[in-house]
């Protein structure tokens, strides 16, 4: 795989993802409702850290604070070193580019993309390479996910396995040095799912950091630091010391 | 090869083909519309400046009671203020149309007619010049005595010689008033011919081209400058007429109907705009959530947007491959059938290119601009909350009062209906307000502008109503010469089937300016008033009717007040009575166009200073039966009882008749306006279907979940159809209740240009029914079509569909 050369996991560094007392309050018709009562969270480069929690805790909350897809109601929250927080969607929508790769429950991938064309769209969007790189990487991200002889298809064509294969090759497309991603195995039969958290669990291997939101104690297991959310707060934080196989 | 977002603007394209195509042509009609009157109100224009200055139209016309020849002519001619004149014989013969029925036709007598330096006429078929003893016909004449080209006609002249000539071919004569609109046809024929036919050689009309024709004032003065000579050299001057620069004799009709086009045209510009915005903001709704997904991969703003430029640009450009094309096809015909209508030719078909220009800044820049607003909205919610929306719904139903009031007991009417989904409808169609007030004001405009058109055509019915109830007579005679009044009045009665009789005075007249100018030739009409004449009020604008005490009152056209501006209500008017010049003091305004008008003045007055009381020179008689078969028979055997006891008629009108020709000056607006009304229909109607469709396209997904919950798929098609056609009728509604100021606004343009007054205000209740029904038609058909697509898809399809 063409990647950085990311840090090991040391404990050591500055840690990627840094929130400092982040709430998020949402209005309704019903009142408003606190989603994260001040959260504290920091990772770090190589971790594996796992948000679990019931539905309802604030699992997909903090995953819209952390990616910037959505904004907080206080707190900081720094990413990499640049703080998200005080940023536009616009530059968000940069940092995110460049710096993060987000993979959904429900895949979201382009349909009227092909397989090839959807990997390649955050290249385009992030011009950090040319487009016979962007081609060249597409392929070779495809194929590290095993699912190249796709290429031309569209997504509709694929299995929920596949497209959630797509969906994690579309998030390294621009090398990012961390992936996000939201209940990727919550659309996924027991084997695939498992197939796809070992593919989480390579990337890690290799140095990339990745914050998962599961409620499955299985897929949980895999990961290096496992924290707890209820009511959006974290109520706890179990750390392991390497990625399981 | 392309970046992948280019390849996706080009499967969002073609992938879809249905959206695609519904798109472009909603697009594509309100650009076709803005075409097809912009482009035909253009050529129109163009054709009629040509036309009439191909002819060398005359600043005005003398005519002499005494034939003059060359001699005179040549001295006109010469004169300094004189660019050109020209002189021809007019006389008022009758043509027999059918066994025993005649009509009036004017004859022209030319001297040269390959040299006519003035108003020229044209061979249009056939013969030319006109062979010894043979005629030719203006070419719009020919619907008017029912004959065409090898024909024979039997013409009768004043003297009563009769002959019978060959129609051997057709002229073409613009400046004219075309045949049908006031009944008169003209025939060409040479002096050879008109020794035949018993009458001496001699010109009777004089045209005069000013030397700077287009100065109105300075040619009025020219035009007096050769009466004047006329009479100095011993030449009675019954009429002089001055024409407006630059204008056929139609011209406040044709710049009516111009008028209207050019009010219909920014109408369905509006819409067209409308209609663009409305289908560019229904597709960006329904790109809303890949528009997220593509910001959460780290796509930005100017290139997200800028993949949607360029969409709409395609669709815009593929929309007017469609336009631009049928926009010109059409205007060329709809010039073509008024050019026809008003007899005169078009020199260029030429599209001007402004309509394109327009069309493309309609077609192009304005779906960019409407994109922009949609989509900047989409950027104040986060990415989250759009992926998240798309799913739920639209998620922020029961905020504000409009949702309260479509809740629960408000609608208890609605649940004792025995469909359940109806309640579901009414709600849908007001989830989204703003994509919904989009589509209210796109399908309102269309709504009230094709109510209005007919209302405006309601509205010139009335105005002929209007414009004939002051007559309470059948039929109508006018003598060569006065009689006694009390003499023809008792002979009309020994007509059997003659109930009443009355008479007026008729007789030409010109208004005489300060500056001692004298105006176009108009007709003083003096009858009895009071209750027992056979003349009424008409329809008064401004002022009143004349009374059995008025003087010197008259009552004048409101049409007058457009072409003598300094003339008004209470001010006194000069008016040249048998020579002598009178003043008399304007007591009301009718509703009347100046074309053919007549000013009424009170018949004792006016005989008292015209020296003739008790005379009369038109007869007006009631019949025993009213229906037009027998009034005909009537007018016909009134005709021969005076002819038989000597008596002799210059015409004979039947009321029937008269409002025909009223109706024909306004058949050409309404053919236009019905032309309009079916483009309009068009543009609503398929810009209905469009938006409806589309509307339905965007939430494919929650036919998808309707299903999954049980729904039957007739079930799901009703709360479709329930929905348009709520959006239907509403609009609908809404445009009934705008068509009442719009079709106001309409009236005045017409009226206004027509007449100086708006026409007679009436809404059509039909033209309000047949739309209803339309909308509610198309609204269905609309909302049914794509929802029985959606629910042939399997709910995994449909589910999955973006």
């Amino acid at each position: 795989m063409i990647e950085r050369n990311f840090h090991s996991n040391t404990g050591t560094s500055q840690p990627l993802i840094d929130l400092r007392n982040v709430v998020k309050t949402y209005s309704s018709l019903a009142g408003s409702v606190t989603a994260l009562r001040g959260v504290d969270l920091q990772v770090l480069p190589g971790e594996f850290l796992i948000v679990a929690g019931k539905s309802g805790s604030g699992k997909t909350t903090l995953v819209n604070m952390v990616t910037g897809l959505d904004r907080s109601t206080s707190g900081e929250i720094w990413v990499d070193g640049a703080p998200l927080h005080r940023f536009s969607t616009e530059k968000a929508a940069k940092l995110r580019g460049k710096t993060m790769g987000v993979v959904f429950q429900s895949f979201e991938l382009l349909p009227t993309l092909t397989v090839l064309q959807n990997v390649m769209l955050p290249m385009d969007f992030a011009r950090l390479y040319s487009l016979r790189e962007q081609r060249q990487r597409a392929i070779h991200l495809l194929e590290e996910v095993d699912i190249a002889e796709h290429a031309r298809k569209y997504p509709t064509a694929l299995s929920g396995g596949q497209q959630q294969r797509l969906a994690i090759a579309r998030a390294m497309a621009n090398d990012p040095a961390i992936l996000v991603a939201d209940e990727p195995t919550g659309s996924l039969d027991s084997a695939t799912a498992t197939a796809v958290i070992d593919l989480f669990a390579d990337l890690v291997r290799r140095g990339r950091t990745i914050l998962l939101v599961t409620h499955d104690k299985d897929v949980a297991k895999r990961g290096t630091r496992i924290i707890t959310l209820a009511d959006g707060e974290i109520i706890g934080s179990e750390r392991r010391e390497s990625v399981n196989a | 090869m392309l970046r992948p977002r280019w390849y996706k603007v080009i499967h969002d394209l073609f992938g879809n083909k249905t959206r695609t195509l519904l798109i472009v042509l909603s697009m594509a009609v309100g650009l076709f519309a803005i075409g097809i009157i912009l482009s035909a109100r253009s050529i129109l224009e163009e054709g009629l400046a040509r036309s009439f200055a191909a002819i060398h139209p005359s600043s005005g016309t003398v005519r002499t009671i005494e034939p003059f020849d060359e001699d005179f002519l040549q001295s006109v001619r010469s004169m300094p203020e004189v660019q050109e004149a020209d002189a021809r014989r007019n006389i008022s013969a009758r043509v027999e149309v059918a066994p025993g029925e005649w009509k009036n036709i004017s004859l022209f007598v030319i001297a040269n007619y390959d040299d006519i330096r003035v108003n020229k006429v044209a061979s249009q078929s056939g013969a030319w010049p006109p062979p010894e003893r043979e005629i030719l016909i203006e070419r719009a004449a020919f619907s008017v005595i029912d004959a065409q080209v090898g024909n024979i006609v039997r013409i009768k002249m004043p003297n009563d010689t009769q002959r019978e000539m060959r129609i051997v071919g057709a002229t073409y004569d613009p400046a004219q008033l075309p045949a049908p609109f006031d009944g008169n046809p003209y025939g060409y024929i040479s002096f050879d011919t008109l020794d035949w036919l018993g009458e001496p050689y001699g010109f009777n009309e004089l045209y005069v081209i000013a030397t700077h024709p287009e100065d109105k004032v300075w040619a009025q003065h020219v035009v007096n400058l050769v009466k004047d000579k006329a009479e100095k050299s011993g030449y009675t001057i019954p009429l002089i007429m001055t024409a407006e620069p630059g204008q056929l004799p139609m011209d406040d009709v044709l710049q009516a109907i111009l008028l209207l086009m050019g009010s219909l045209g920014v109408l369905s510009l509006f819409l067209s705009v409308f209609l663009v915005v409305n289908t560019v903001s229904a597709l960006l709704a329904q790109q809303k959530r890949q528009i997220a997904v593509m910001k959460a991969i780290g796509g930005g703003s100017p290139q997200i947007l800028g993949m949607y430029m360029v969409m709409v640009i395609a669709y815009g450009i593929l929309a007017l491959f469609i336009a631009i094309p049928l926009g010109a096809v059409g205007a060329r015909a709809l010039s073509q059938l008024l050019a026809t209508m008003f007899n005169f030719n078009l020199p260029t078909m030429e599209i001007p290119p402004q309509t394109i220009l327009i069309q493309m800044v309609i077609g192009l820049v304005l779906p960019v601009l409407a994109s922009l607003f949609p989509f900047l909205s989409s950027l104040r919610i986060s990415a989250a909350e759009a992926m998240s929306a798309h799913t739920m719904g639209k998620g922020r139903f029961g905020k504000n009062w409009i949702d309260q009031l479509l809740s629960g007991s408000n609608l208890w009417f609605i649940q004792k209906v025995p469909i359940r989904s109806i309640l579901l409808s009414v709600r849908n169609t007001f989830r989204s307000k703003g994509r919904l007030a989009l589509t209210l004001i796109t399908l309102t405009l269309a709504s009230a502008t094709f109510i209005s058109v007919f209302n405006v055509r309601a509205s010139l019915s009335s105005t002929v109503d209007d414009m004939m109830k002051l007559y309470k007579f059948d039929v109508w005679l006018t003598f060569d010469q006065s009689y006694r009044s009390d003499k023809i009045q008792h002979e009309a009665l020994n007509v059997p089937g003659v109930t009443q009789t009355d008479v007026w005075l008729q007789l030409p007249t010109r208004r005489v300016r300060p500056d001692g100018s004298e105006s176009g030739m108009m007709y003083m009409f003096a009858p009895h008033v009071g209750d027992s004449g056979l003349i009424s009020s008409p329809a008064i604008s401004e002022g009143r009717w004349l009374t059995p005490e008025d003087d010197n009152a008259v009552v004048v056209p409101s049409g007058l007040f457009n072409n003598e501006p300094d003339l008004g209500l209470g001010k006194e008017v000069v008016l040249k009575i048998y020579g002598k010049e009178r003043s008399f003091k304007i007591v009301g305004a009718y509703l009347g166009s100046t074309f053919a008008s007549i000013i009424y003045a009170n018949y004792d007055y006016l005989t008292k200073v015209a020296n003739r009381v008790g005379e009369a020179d038109a007869l007006l008689v009631t019949t025993q039966v009213h229906d037009v078969a027998a009034v005909e028979a009537e007018s016909e055997a009134l005709e021969k009882y005076f002819e038989h006891i000597g008596l002799r008629l210059s015409s004979v009108t039947t009321l029937p008749n008269e409002r025909a020709e009223a109706e024909v000056a306004f058949d050409a607006i309404v053919a236009l306006l019905l032309v309009m009304a079916i483009l309009l229909a068009l543009v609503g109607g398929l810009g209905l279907m469009g938006t409806m469709s589309i509307n339905v396209l965007e939430r494919t997904r929650e036919i998808g979940v309707l299903r999954a919950i049980g729904a039957p798929n007739r079930g799901v098609a009703q709360v479709f159809i329930l929905e348009g056609i709520t959006i239907g009728l509403l609009s609908g509604l809404m445009g009934a209740l705008l068509a009442i100021p719009m079709s106001q606004g309409l009236n005045q343009v017409v009226g206004g240009r027509m007449m100086g007054a708006p026409l007679t205000y009436t809404y059509s209740m039909p033209g309000l029914w047949l739309w209803l029904m339309v909308v509610l038609f198309l609204s269905a058909l609309a909302s049914f079509i794509p929802a029985r697509n959606a629910s042939r898809m399997t709910v995994r399809e449909v589910l999955a569909y973006e």
